[in-house]
């Protein structure tokens, strides 16, 4: 049973930026597939330098960290990580106070829209396309947190959209050897990184 | 692609989008691949990191294309076809061009030398921009890495001079050698997956379905494979001349409504079908607002109501909600001449029917059931099966349903990098039979005018389609159109040059022998059914016999328009009076000092009917804008999220937002052309059916898009117009 557990996968996203085109299919491949209300956005496109030379776009979501800053500062211990590494909220337990989303680098969790006043609601983020802590495949999961393709045994929703295969999810020890692969097979000429510096091309 | 057909006998992708993994080097010349073909960029990419190939995109904006290439050179709107020259130029001075392909495979090349000799890299700079040691610098990189892919789009074509730019692309793959080769070619980029079909089975203005023309000849082809009595399509139409003239096109049917111009129709048009059809991806915009109010009626299908629906104000508008692609099913053409077939999903949801069931309710009302139905028992399958037996020029006749599925079904057993099944089930086969497939055996061409293969295996050399001998003007030269001794697809019992197969069942060729008997004659005998011959850089059937720059009708360069003017006024192109010569004022630049472009983004698809009525879409995308470089904008004092005003020299004018970004230069204005629904802050919203207008609404781009038509298509220039701008 204890050799099981550490032979299990610690699940990972990876963005190559060299490949992501900002084309928001890993975003509405999550929200359609989710049902996420419009203004959440678990997972998005950045950006950086628009226009210009050096133009770099990455899809963000909730990392999954190993060592989560949002389980952390939950004053209701809502927040919490299986053993595959993916970080779940449970809805029903958090009180949406914000702590998560001030604790996290990325701003992953969202809150429903409200008015000026209004209450913030659960936090909704990336479920890793997980569900949450309700019975796999009820109808409440699915209601709180989408889909749940890890027991179905698929890949989520956004990586498997990827047009480019810019977006990887899985075991990190994969997702790492993919990126590893691709990394090498770029390692020369015009796309390694500092060879125009280098050889003034 | 009339400028491609014309070049070497077929107007469609050469390649296939999986094929760039091959090049190495690729060069996207109006296309933004990134925002309209996403999917493609896979492969793109592909070349780029595991080839060490060069990615050049050649554009007047940094698009996202651009943020992933490793050469940008940013081209003044309208000068494609210049540049290209001058890269051709370039490198023939140098001596770079692939002298043994020309000799054997390509026509006209001294006299188009001569014509590109005058494209010096520093007049190629006084014309686009690009600076002088670019273009050289280009040239040496293509002529360094290849083979090169060529992709173009809309951003080539949609220009005066479009049938002129395209050619000069082809010519430049002949000269580099880089046609008929894995990782070369011209990969022409079309929409989304079945444009190509579409295009295949003659939704246009001046030919039958797969390219027949207009003929007696052609008119009685297609009789005999629908089984109706030619006498018959005969009686169908107001006199028999009718037949063999060109219609109104797409780009300017209004015309044929507003009766304003001088038009050559029996009747101006009083009634209209817009089926899958968003009208505000037309120019002219407030011409055609003001022509769909005129018609006596419009029938508009559709799953969403379009634009059309909300800015007509009569009565005689009918609305037929038409299902998804998701709700019926049927055989699709990509880009990459590949047939699928697709599944329906469900059935069609709510009110709305399939377009078998729209057609099948029309056909009958009309009364001519029978002979639409004659050979149609089974849906879609029958018609697969008639299409495909008629259409021997590009060979629609070996894929049949059962193979397209069968395809379908066993897409694990073919290979990403050369599209073949590698055993299993479609073992040989090349995905999706590429046509020209011409037999139920044979596997598909993958790759057009590849003479490494035998035809039977998907080879093929290039297409005889212009005769055997040519004198030409310029040069009082006679030149033999066939290839030249030695050039022919392994197993050919002719080892050279031949024309096409004709008279192998009396009085028919291999376009109109319906038994195919032809065809398989031609292919036993390890042949083309079309011929051995060259590809020809002297189009003499075209205005501009070798590619030439022209002004835009609407120049920001006076100077340029004294030296490349426009042609002269074309009267009756495709029935309507066209404007060149007489629209050229080259003092129009004074006030209206800005280029205006338009173009794609990746969240919305033409039109918008369908993108803007999705919420995650209208979400990404909320607002139409216009892109304005940020030393125009503050020159104009225009904040970043103002309104501005972009008004056209037609006088029409639009509203939308600034969007301040360096994608533009400082005499530019980009705008999207996915936009509806408002006019100048008036909002059309109110005007759709109840609860079914899109989430988000603008103004159209295509208000402002200037009036411009290319010479050979009339496909309409949206891509190097002038504007002024100010803030709202």
């Amino acid at each position: 049973m204890r050799i099981e557990e550490e032979d299990m996968a610690t699940v990972k996203f990876l963005c190559d930026v060299e490949r992501c085109i900002d084309c928001g299919g890993c975003v509405v491949a999550c929200k359609e597939g989710h049902h996420v209300p419009v203004g959440v956005n678990r997972r998005r496109v950045i950006t950086l330098k628009q226009g210009e030379p050096g133009e770099k776009s990455i899809s963000v979501s909730c990392m999954h960290c190993a060592d989560a800053p949002c389980i952390a500062v939950c004053p209701v211990d809502a927040i919490y990580q299986r053993t595959d590494g993916i970080v779940l909220v449970s809805k029903k337990t958090c009180i949406g106070c914000g702590y998560c989303f001030m604790a996290c680098p990325f701003g992953a969790p969202q809150f429903p829209a409200g008015n000026v006043f209004g209450a913030r609601g659960a936090m909704d983020k990336c479920t890793f396309c997980a569900g949450g802590p309700e019975e796999n495949f009820s109808a409440e999961e699915k209601k709180l947190y989408g889909q749940n393709r890890i027991a179905e045994g698929k890949v989520p929703l956004c990586s498997g959209m990827c047009a480019t295969k810019a977006l990887l999810a899985g075991d990190a020890d994969v997702v790492a050897d993919v990126y590893r692969e691709r990394v090498f097979k770029r390692g020369s000429g015009v796309n390694a990184w500092g060879w125009s510096r280098a050889y003034q091309k | 692609m009339a400028g491609v057909a014309n070049t070497w006998g077929y107007g469609a992708m050469t390649n296939s989008l999986n094929d760039i993994r091959h090049a190495k080097s690729m060069i996207f010349i109006g296309s933004n691949a990134t925002e309209a073909h996403p999917v493609a960029l896979q492969h793109i990419l592909h070349a780029k990191e595991v080839n060490n190939a060069p990615l050049i995109v050649v554009d007047p904006r940094f698009t996202k294309l651009a943020a992933k290439s490793t050469d940008f050179v940013r081209i003044r709107p309208g000068s494609d076809g210049a540049f290209i020259m001058g890269l051709i130029n370039a490198v023939i001075t140098n001596g770079w061009q692939d002298k043994e392909f020309i000799r054997t495979r390509v026509s006209g090349y001294e006299e188009m030398a001569e014509v590109a000799a005058h494209y010096t890299p520093e007049i190629v700079e006084d014309i686009t921009g690009i600076p002088a040691s670019e273009v050289t610098r280009i040239a040496e990189m293509l002529a360094t890495n290849r083979p090169t892919s060529l992709t173009w789009c809309m951003g080539g074509t949609q220009h005066s001079i479009g049938s002129s730019i395209t050619r000069s692309f082809c010519i430049l793959q002949l000269v580099l050698g880089n046609m008929g080769k894995s990782g070369g070619g011209t990969n022409i980029f079309r929409g989304h997956d079945n444009v190509q079909g579409a295009t295949d089975m003659g939704v246009l203005a001046d030919n039958l379905p797969a390219y027949y023309g207009l003929s007696d000849g052609a008119w009685k082809h297609w009789c005999k494979v629908w089984d109706v009595d030619y006498d018959w399509i005969v009686g169908r139409f107001p006199a028999k001349e009718w037949m063999n003239k060109k219609g109104f096109s797409l780009a300017r049917w209004y015309e044929g409504v507003l009766n304003e111009e001088e038009i050559e129709t029996p009747t101006p048009i009083k009634a209209m079908i817009q089926w899958g059809c968003g009208s505000n991806s037309n120019s002219q915009y407030n011409r055609v607002v003001k022509a769909l109010n005129m018609l006596e009626l419009l029938v508009i299908v559709d799953p969403f109501p379009t634009i059309a629906a909300a800015v007509t104000k009569t009565d005689n508008v009918y609305i037929l909600p038409g299902a998804s692609q998701y709700e019926t099913s049927g055989s699709v053409t990509s880009t990459s001449r590949q047939i699928q077939w697709r599944h329906k999903v469900v059935d069609p949801v709510y009110d709305s029917k399939s377009d078998y069931q729209v057609m099948e309710l029309l056909v009958n009302k009309l009364g001519f059931a029978d002979e639409f139905y004659k050979n149609i028992k089974q849906t879609p399958e029958d018609i697969t099966l008639e299409l495909g037996s008629g259409s021997l020029t590009i060979g629609y006749n070996g894929q049949t349903p059962e193979r397209i599925k069968k395809h379908l079904a066993n897409w694990h057993t073919f290979d990403i990098d050369d599209l073949q099944a590698k055993g299993g089930p479609c073992d040989g086969d090349y995905y999706g039979m590429p046509w020209p497939c011409w037999t139920t055996e044979h596997p598909g061409t993958p790759i057009l005018y590849d003479i490494s293969k035998p035809v039977a295996e998907g080879g093929l050399p290039f297409r005889n389609r212009f005769g055997e001998e040519r004198t030409y003007e310029s040069s009082g030269r006679t030149e033999n159109q066939l290839a030249a001794e030695g050039i022919y697809n392994p197993g050919s019992e002719v080892l050279g040059g031949y024309v096409e197969f004709k008279e192998v069942v009396p009085g028919t060729n291999w376009k109109t022998d319906l038994s195919q008997k032809t065809i398989k004659d031609a292919i036993s005998r390890g042949m083309a059914p079309f011929g051995n011959a060259r590809a020809r850089c002297v189009v003499w059937n075209f205005p501009d016999k070798i590619p030439i720059h022209r002004e835009p009708l609407h120049s920001p360069r006076p100077d340029l328009v004294a030296k490349y003017p426009t042609y002269e006024d074309k009267p009756n192109h495709f029935r309507v009076n066209t404007r060149y010569k007489s629209e050229q004022n080259p003092d129009l630049v004074k006030e209206y000092p800005y280029v205006i472009t338009t173009g794609r983004m990746v969240e919305h698809m033409g039109g918008g009917a369908e993108t803007r009525s999705n919420k995650y879409l209208a979400e990404l995308q909320p607002e139409m804008y216009a892109e304005i470089n940020p030393r125009l904008a503050n020159n104009l004092g225009i904040r970043k999220g103002d309104m501005m005003i972009v008004e056209s020299p037609e006088g029409s004018k639009i509203k939308v937002k600034a969007k301040l970004t360096p994608r533009v230069d400082e005499k530019t204005i980009f705008l999207p052309f996915h936009f509806a629904g408002t006019l100048m802050g008036e909002s059309y919203v109110k005007d759709y059916p109840e609860g079914n207008a899109p989430f988000t609404v603008g103004d159209p781009a295509n208000v402002v898009t200037n009036y411009g038509y290319d010479i050979v298509t009339q496909i309409q220039a949206t891509k190097d117009g002038l504007c002024k701008v100010t803030r709202a």
